[in-house]
């Protein structure tokens, strides 16, 4: 199973985009074996001191490690967001038969 | 055309710092010491991104950005700040007003200035080709 946490500005239109725009990326490359933790930094700032985040939106793959990060916009390339995240189609059936 | 960057902060220090960060790239970078300054130059120039301090004296960055966002809602607007409840505070109040902005850890460093910059504005504009020469 796939864990990610998405760091976002509060419910900002722009937040909202963002969040839509992963859950049917993940949806897509991961067909559901993922879990999503959106976390609204304004509302817990303390959880993004404790993981060292420097701006939003930045998602985390938090399992399997190693934890890999991506900052800034999620929606302009979908292709870069995968492959920073290490989910090319190859890697993911190697993780799930692992 | 080159993509403009506006840095609004009345710190000198980190105007100067986002310059030299940025002074290899192929981006336009100017700089305003106040909220009123960078109202300003955004009438006079459009813009492809905005950083801009929440503290400063006159206009504060929630001022600035609520101006910013009755003319222009696209423009990614990054706003830096501590990452502290107390000044959360005044960002949740734009925020439930449905204002677009993200945030951007102070002390900004040059690594993460540059990162963020390419990865907002594309890669492809990232050198100038004359500093591989």
């Amino acid at each position: 199973m796939y864990e990610f946490k998405l760091y976002v500005v509060g419910r900002t239109p722009k937040s909202i985009e963002v969040i839509e725009e992963l859950v049917r990326l993940l949806e897509d490359a991961l067909d559901g074996h993922y879990h999503l933790e959106v976390i609204d930094i304004l509302e817990k700032p303390e959880l993004a001191e404790e993981d060292k985040i420097v701006a939003t939106p930045t998602l985390e793959r938090v399992s399997p490690e190693p934890v890999r990060r991506v900052i800034g916009d999620l929606s302009d390339n979908k292709t870069t967001v995968l492959l920073a995240l290490g989910l090319t189609a190859q890697r993911v059936e190697a993780e799930r038969n692992e | 055309m080159s993509k403009r960057i506006l840095i609004i902060d009345d710190d000198e220090a980190v105007r100067r710092s986002f310059i030299s960060a940025l002074e290899d790239s192929k981006f336009q970078v100017d700089t305003a010491e106040s909220g009123e300054e960078g109202l300003q130059m955004k009438k006079d120039a459009e813009y492809n991104l905005i950083f801009l301090d929440l503290k400063m004296p006159g206009m504060n960055g929630v001022e600035t950005l609520r101006e910013i966002r009755k003319t222009d809602k696209e423009v990614p607007v990054y706003i830096f700040t501590a990452f502290h409840k107390e000044f959360f505070d005044q960002l949740r109040i734009v925020e439930e007003q449905g204002l677009n902005f993200e945030v951007i850890k102070k002390p900004v460093g040059s690594d993460l200035i540059v990162t963020l910059t390419k990865l907002i504005l594309g890669q492809h504009e990232e050198t100038k080709e004359a500093s591989h020469v």
